[in-house]
């Protein structure tokens, strides 16, 4: 996605703002429709494609869609079934059915406790917001090591890149396991100077992401690696 | 308002007594983004007074009772710090500041996309660092600045802007003297992209006509405050390099 | 709204310490970077803005009029107060002042009341019958970790470039506000097992227990306090009293060089 915007022009637009004409085109997300013109309802990027007219939002939390993966932190556990914090604006409800290992009635403690992290996929949500997910799957797991690092959402795919170009070349050049999950966590592993190296690249993402500051920094330290 | 007739409010040049005309507002600066913490923060300057917002959400609606089943609830909080006046305040919520705080929250409600958010609250809150009359519209631009750099979906932003009379004269956006000593205010948001109005208060005595020239002072304020607050936000985070 | 600790923070904070090393790269006892405004407000009679890296605190000084206590007819009072109010952090909730923001107040309102740099008596008007009120209110503006060191130091560099207003009071011509020193904080935290100055956000939500030191001009202590859960030996208070030792002393030198201006 990243790549696609160098060089273009790049309009940054605020809610009420007016885009333009709506004849023939189609209000995406971020836009609405409104005497024959599209207003703008969110702050962002003005993005056209196909005759859709959207905004990407510059900072927006996080909204769970169903299929997405998502490092969930234990925040209460039942008898049969645990609830996640998963960086949303509600909790998210594991099954004991829809988890990795035969669990008994009243054991769920013994695999998974407050506080503890977990990769999981969402189930299912609705349009009130209730949120199951389920643990079955491959590479879903308990995340036992590493750590996890925040990102706001809408910079998710900036980090992977095209294709996950972005993350392979920051696993190759960290020698870390990393994971960016679609709830704006990044699970990341491997020794404490690479880890340093990944937190790093993760912070200037953050703090200037929106001026191609981080793809920067990644070639830079892909070139320092090579000289050495 | 005061009505003390006998304080003069208006020179013989027909300028006010800080030298601004009668349809002229004081400076206003404002900066988005400028709490770490948040979701979404603003911080507006205007003449002397300072407000702060930090919006904080959507989260899930707690206590239960004030959940919608059918769009978010917008929370407010209007807070005036003890040292924000000229005799301290004592901290806590006052008569005031939650009428306010009712009166700020059903004016963003009417732009924010709450249907979005069902059961959930977006937390606004509003700290007046330093008052100097005025502080509820300039609370009320902190806020919907706030809220856009939270990335909270909204069909337009909201701008609060307040004209007022002073000695029969009707002024634009009253200072403190102006304030205590004259005879009307009237603070509202307007909505700068549709011209409509989401906020409205008044006390005093306005005629008719008077109201009438009071509004096209407010709107005419507001589309110059709108334009700081695009810019804020573009500051914030318009490209470098491109 | 108690904070959820994830588990892999506290394992990381463990791992860090062992390499003597923090989450944003800093040595153990370096501190993030600080910034102080003083005079930043109309209507407060003093005041200070402190940025301590994610932390932002503003400090107001306010003056009022009152009747001497009997027992002590020449004394004027001096009262601290913060609040942690819900702009600060999503885990603050709106109510009345919570345990956490009355302890933030007290141990600012100890360290400069013990301290001796205001002196009571110096705040009467007329024995018996009228003294000032020195007011200050700490308000938080954003958490982003040890807040107690920032409140400390917009408290005391807003008293000191506060102006006493006499003249509104009709009792005098205005004048700055005698203070006689500047008492600083220095807090640790015990993330990982062992003692960070300066805690970040991450580190206070992984980490233990905490203790705050306030050091007068003359190296003295005149505030302690230990919060939170968690036990420490009299070795490890020695080494972090070295380091805040080394620390307020900093500190002072940026709060006079404001008040210069």
């Amino acid at each position: 996605m990243s790549e696609g915007q160098v060089g273009a022009e790049q309009r940054l637009v605020t809610p009420g703002m007016v885009i333009g004409p709506s004849t023939g085109k189609h209000a995406g997300s971020g836009a609405i429709a409104q005497n024959e013109e599209f207003i703008a309802t969110r702050l962002g990027w003005l993005n056209e494609q196909n005759d859709v007219v959207s905004v990407r939002p510059i900072n927006s939390a996080y909204m769970p869609r169903s299929g997405d993966l998502i490092v969930g932190v234990v925040a209460e556990v039942r008898n049969n079934l645990w609830f996640f914090d998963v960086n949303g604006p509600f909790q998210a409800l594991l099954p004991m059915s829809l988890a990795p290992w035969k669990v008994e009635f009243g054991s769920t403690r013994q695999h998974l406790g407050i506080g503890d992290a977990a990769l999981a996929r969402v189930q299912e949500v609705d349009e009130a917001h209730n949120m199951v997910l389920t643990m079955k799957g491959i590479g879903l797991r308990r995340l036992n090591e590493g750590c996890v690092i925040a990102i706001p959402v809408n910079l998710i795919d900036t980090l992977r890149g095209e294709n996950n170009s972005m993350v392979s070349r920051i696993r190759d050049l960290s020698d870390c396991r990393i994971i960016v999950a679609d709830n704006g966590r990044v699970w990341v592993h491997g020794d404490a100077d690479n880890m340093f190296t990944v937190r790093g690249l993760i912070q200037t993402l953050v703090d200037e992401g929106h001026m191609n500051n981080f793809e920067n920094a990644v070639h830079a330290l892909e070139q320092q690696r090579g000289e050495n | 308002m005061g009505g003390y007739g006998d304080v003069k409010l208006l020179r013989d040049d027909g300028k006010r007594l800080d030298g601004r005309t009668v349809d002229e507002m004081r400076p206003v600066s404002i900066e988005a983004g400028v709490l770490p913490a948040a979701d979404g923060s603003a911080m507006v300057t205007h003449g002397l007074n300072v407000a702060v917002a930090a919006v904080y959400g959507p989260m899930e609606a707690h206590p239960r009772k004030i959940q919608r089943q059918d769009r978010a609830v917008i929370d407010v909080r209007y807070n005036m710090a003890p040292f924000s006046t000229g005799d301290r305040i004592r901290p806590g919520f006052n008569r005031r500041s939650r009428e306010i705080s009712k009166v700020t929250a059903e004016a963003l409600e009417s732009v924010v996309l709450v249907e979005r958010y069902p059961r959930s609250k977006i937390r606004v809150e509003i700290e007046i660092l330093a008052a100097e009359a005025g502080t509820r519209c300039v609370g009320l631009t902190a806020a919907a600045v706030a809220l856009a750099d939270a990335g909270i979906p909204m069909r337009d932003m909201i701008v609060g802007v307040a004209s007022g009379k002073i000695e029969d004269t009707v002024v634009l956006d009253l200072d403190k003297a102006e304030d205590n000593y004259g005879q009307a205010d009237l603070p509202v948001g307007i909505l700068p992209n549709t011209g409509e109005i989401a906020f409205l208060q008044m006390d005093g005595d306005l005629s008719i006509e008077e109201f009438n020239l009071a509004m096209k002072y407010n709107f005419k304020a507001a589309s110059e405050i709108h334009v700081l607050m695009v810019d804020a936000l573009k500051r914030r985070y318009e490209r470098g390099d491109n | 709204m108690v904070e959820l600790v994830p588990t892999l923070l506290r394992q990381e904070l463990e791992r860090l310490a062992a390499e003597n090393q923090r989450i944003d790269g800093r040595g153990q006892w370096d501190s993030r970077d600080v910034s102080l405004e003083v005079d930043c407000l109309y209507n407060a009679e003093g005041s200070a803005k402190v940025v301590w890296g994610d932390t932002i605190i503003y400090a107001g000084v306010k003056f009022e009029i009152r009747t001497p206590w009997p027992d002590r007819p020449t004394q004027g009072s001096l009262m601290c107060g913060a609040e942690l109010r819900p702009v600060a952090h999503r885990k603050y909730e709106p109510g009345p002042p919570s345990p956490q923001s009355i302890e933030l107040g007290r141990v600012v309102d100890r360290g400069i009341r013990e301290s001796g740099c205001i002196d009571m008596e110096k705040l009467c008007i007329v024995p018996g019958e009228k003294v000032w009120g020195v007011m200050i209110d700490i308000h938080v503006l954003s958490d982003g970790g040890n807040i107690f060191d920032a409140a400390g130091l917009a408290a005391i560099a807003a008293l000191r470039t506060a102006v006493v207003p006499a003249e509104r009071f009709d009792v005098g011509e205005d004048h700055r506000l005698l203070v006689n020193g500047s008492p600083i904080m220095a807090s640790f935290t015990r993330a990982g097992g062992r003692f960070v100055y300066d805690p970040s956000e991450e580190e206070e939500l992984g980490g233990d227990e905490r203790i705050h030191i306030t050091l007068g001009d003359e190296g003295h202590l005149h505030s302690l306090q230990k919060g939170l859960r968690g036990v420490f030996t009299p070795s490890e208070f020695a080494e972090i009293l070295a380091v805040a030792e080394q620390k307020c002393t900093k500190l002072r030198e940026m709060v006079a060089e404001k008040e210069g201006n």
